[in-house]
């Protein structure tokens, strides 16, 4: 007899088979009806300025970059170039109304990523990361909501999980869709919350062996450090030994049933009041009484959420990705101001980001990190992609494939680390502009007709008018698109 | 034409200008057995659990009084005699599954963690640079154990290492020239590493001190990291693997070729290094040993403690390090095994130590209390 289980691992292979297969069919073929009409085509405009207007920027740095004519079309939402970039802030923000019929399409493929929690672990380890791994470029790359998309990344790095540690193998793509996906724009104490109960988390930062049975059991503290130290109020954010001590007791008892113990409900977690500490606690001057059990987890989240130091720490990193690597104070209290105010809604926070002085200001002053110049590339281009091996091991050679980073702390947004990748990024721009990546397509002499021509085509990538040096370097490179994607220019945002 | 502009100095390319230090890390994957490599010749017990597999005192190259190398090994003699060469025995993980796909996870891992370990002292090192071609990994995909690296490339040969076109160089040189930022320097430092590898590629490459390298893939891979290591392009750790010891059956067919190749291609590296081999460390190591005892078909099945060679970079060696627990049936582990009396940890934290300065082992090996084994003297 075919067992449920056997029939699933079937099912995968073969929907697997047919997501790769569909994958490299033309779009005429994949798309007879014109679904796609989210999708760019036809003529554009390109920026004139010689210098990085305010619409470029917010592309640049709000989305993973304007694919053809995405510059033209949020340009023209206001005369005035602030008042239409308001207005692009505003239909991003509202990104459930974006339709996104092609990236949704092509996130449907990836079926095992829909599957629910026990089933995942139907699934080979490494199919999942590939799956997923794909669906973070396909999304990043086709999807309308870019900003979300964005948001999606951060906060994939703020609650870091590498898929390699145990059981993460499987269940990351869990966390990935039911923590970070599900409340990348929506309100951080409910993603708080999301994350501290997520099975992946509980395996990656040893939740799951955080007990006390005899009286001289010592909690397990490291999630109750990283949460304090990289979730919420940040390293220096006033919190003490004890307070680790106090919130890893409170955090004692939550388990994920393990594939060892049971075939049913694996990786569902359960609270096991006979491991819990039930005791008083005390974590950063609030006492939480004994007897609480499970509720113990909601108290400490409810200390630590929306604490000063927390507003702070997450503007903080917001105001590094969105503004400058060491962005202005008078920014980030604004910005901490937006969170602590709104309960932690994201949504307004970025929207007071986006309306900062020290945001329009630092216009191409950070480097993007591989993940945002591939991706970025790919846009700009109009690539075609399957996502697949071939693109993805550029990922991996500069040390930025998704899911991939060790340590709790997620992969770093400073510069420093990634000015090791230039070659890397340079083969890429000269592999992809000559369609030499099996899976992805360009077509760049389209590209440059549809823009009008080569000068037309550099605006269109830089975000501004192409010095004189840059076509120099352009004409006596021989090599086209492939230079301007290699140039300083496209490395920044 | 335009032409790279040399702007860069030393010590952009290489890790530290003063010291310029390379690991390499090569795995025996399949699990290579340590009692052939280095027998036990004056262990009785070795003998008795090995009637027809067994290296006799007399094939044996003697090391230290109680161990020796095997026949096939021989050119790594004379550099354990001169004092380049460590041995480590009874060494492996605390993995006790048997699995080769569980035991080399764990040790690449460095635990179970996140990422790889050689990954984890790349990123996490003190003064830490992330140069283009800082890490590299022959063959054709990077090994677990240099996942999380911040830049780390399989690569077969140098010629991957190319923008194809000496235009495109040119143009770049001229954007990167003008730029007074972190990219303008990045890009710089690059065109200059990619002009040192231009310089080699076509030319015949003439190992130094006589030394030969055989053709198989193991010895031309060496001698692309000692060429690339020679040319300064600011190589700080590579891996390299020698796969095909999971000798259950015929022992002596499956693993002589692959001894000769082992010994032939290390003989030759530090041969070619020369005097570079002072701040260059070579490490060997095996997911787990075989059992103690040989099986009816001429073989050895899946066991825990092996050996680990530690070559070059200033290690004291001339010496079998470890403690021997014996083969006694009373100190043998699980179905028969040699146990693991050094774990491959504490062999490799000194040796990260004075790669990396001092300070990143806690994020290397976390949760590992570290009592180093001495490999310095």
């Amino acid at each position: 007899m075919l067992s449920r289980r056997k029939f699933l691992q079937v099912g995968g292979v073969a929907a697997a088979a047919a997501a790769i297969g569909c994958d490299q069919l033309p779009e005429v073929i994949r798309d007879p009806l014109g679904f796609d009409d989210d999708a760019p085509s036809g003529p554009f405009r390109a920026p004139v300025s010689g210098e990085i207007g305010m619409v470029s920027h917010a592309l640049s740095r709000l989305s993973f970059g304007g694919p053809p004519g995405e510059w033209q079309r949020v340009r023209a939402m206001h005369a005035v170039e602030e008042r239409a970039v308001e207005r692009y802030v505003a239909e991003q923000l509202d990104h459930e109304s974006l339709r996104d019929r092609r990236a949704q399409r092509m996130a449907r493929r990836l079926e095992s990523l829909a599957a629910p929690l026990g089933e995942m672990y139907e699934y080979k380890e490494d199919f999942l990361l590939g799956e997923m791994t794909r669906g973070a470029v396909l999304r990043a790359t086709y999807s309308t909501r870019q900003l979300y998309e964005v948001l999606v990344q951060f906060w994939t790095d703020h609650f870091n999980i590498d898929s390699s540690k145990g059981d993460c193998r499987w269940l990351k793509a869990a966390d990935d869709r039911d923590v970070i996906r599900a409340h990348a724009l929506g309100n951080f104490p409910e993603m708080l919350r999301a994350s501290a109960l997520s099975p992946a988390m509980l395996w990656y930062l040893d939740g799951r062996v955080n007990r006390r049975v005899g009286a001289d059991d010592k909690p397990n503290e490291n999630y109750a450090r990283e949460l304090m130290e990289l979730h919420t109020l940040g390293v220096d954010g006033g919190y003490s030994q004890h307070d680790v001590m106090d919130v890893a007791r409170a955090l004692t008892g939550w388990t994920v049933r393990s594939k060892d113990v049971s075939e049913l409900g694996i990786g569902r977690v359960e609270f096991h009041p006979e491991l819990h500490d039930d005791g008083e606690k005390l974590v950063l001057g609030h006492r939480i009484p004994a007897g609480l059990g499970e509720r113990d987890v909601d108290a400490v989240l409810d200390i630590v959420a929306l604490h000063p130091s927390t507003s702070r720490h997450i503007a903080t990193k917001l105001c590094r990705r969105f503004i400058a690597d060491e962005p202005p104070a008078a920014a980030v209290a604004a910005v901490a101001a937006a969170f602590e105010g709104s309960g932690g809604d994201i949504r307004s926070t970025l929207k007071t980001l986006t309306a900062t002085s020290a945001f329009a200001a630092a216009r191409g002053s950070k480097v993007k990190r591989p993940f945002e110049y591939v991706v970025s590339a790919l846009r700009a281009t109009n690539a075609e992609t399957d996502s697949g091996p071939a693109l993805t091991a550029y990922l991996s050679r500069m040390g930025h494939a998704p899911f991939q980073y060790p340590t709790p702390d997620g992969y770093p947004s400073a510069p420093q680390p990634w000015l090791g990748t230039m070659l890397w990024r340079w083969n890429f721009a000269a592999a992809l502009a000559s369609n030499r990546i099996n899976g992805t397509r360009v077509n760049a002499a389209a590209l440059a007709v549809a823009a009008g021509g080569e000068s037309a085509l550099a605006a269109h990538l830089l975000g501004r008018r192409a010095t004189d040096e840059e076509m120099r370097a352009y004409h006596e490179s021989g090599a086209g698109v492939a230079l301007l994607l290699a140039a300083p220019a496209f490395m920044r945002s | 034409m335009l032409l790279p502009t040399p702007v860069v100095t030393q010590t952009a390319l290489t890790g530290d200008a003063d010291d310029p230090r390379a690991l390499i890390v090569i795995f025996l994957r399949g699990a290579a057995d340590g009692l052939t490599l280095v027998p036990p010749l004056l262990d009785d017990d070795y003998h008795r659990a090995r009637p027809r597999l067994r290296v006799s005192p007399r094939e044996a190259l003697m090391l230290d009084g109680f161990f020796g190398l095997h026949p096939l090994l021989a050119p790594l003699h004379s550099l354990y005699t001169n004092g380049t060469l460590a041995i480590v025995h009874a060494a492996g993980s605390e993995d006790t599954t048997r699995s080769h796909f569980e035991a080399q996870d764990l040790m690449e891992h460095g635990g179970v963690t996140a990422g790889g370990w050689l990954g984890r002292f790349l990123r996490y090192r003190p003064r830490a640079r992330h140069g283009a071609l800082s890490a590299i990994a022959v063959g054709r995909e990077l090994p677990l154990s240099l996942r999380g690296a911040p830049a780390a490339t399989a690569m077969q040969s140098i010629d991957e290492f190319s923008l194809g076109n000496d235009r495109m160089a040119g143009a770049l040189a001229l954007l990167y020239g003008g730029e007074r930022d972190m990219i303008g320097e990045a890009g710089r430092e690059t065109l200059a590493a990619l002009a040192r590898i231009e310089k080699l590629r076509g030319t015949l490459y003439v190992p130094d001190h006589g030394a030969t390298y055989a053709r198989d893939d193991f010895a031309q891979g060496l001698m692309q990291l000692a060429r690339l290591l020679k040319a300064r392009v600011g190589l700080e750790a590579a891996s390299i693997d020698v796969g095909g010891w999971d000798s259950h059956f015929t022992q002596g067919a499956v693993i002589d070729p692959l001894m000769v190749k082992l010994g032939g291609g290390l003989a030759a590296f530090a041969r070619d290094m020369g005097a570079q081999m002072a701040t260059t460390t070579v490490v060997v190591m095996t997911e787990f040993g075989r059992r103690v005892a040989e099986n009816a078909s001429f073989g050895t099945d899946h066991g825990r403690g092996s050996v680990m060679f530690v070559m070059g970079g200033g290690v004291h060696g001339g010496r079998v390090l470890g403690s021997w627990p014996g083969l006694t049936g009373s100190t043998l582990e699980g179905p028969g095994d040699l146990p693991v009396t050094t774990n491959y940890r504490q062999v490799l934290a000194p040796i990260l130590e004075r790669h990396a300065s001092r300070g990143a082992l806690e994020k290397i090996f976390p949760g590992m209390i570290i009592e180093p084994l001495g490999v310095y003297g």
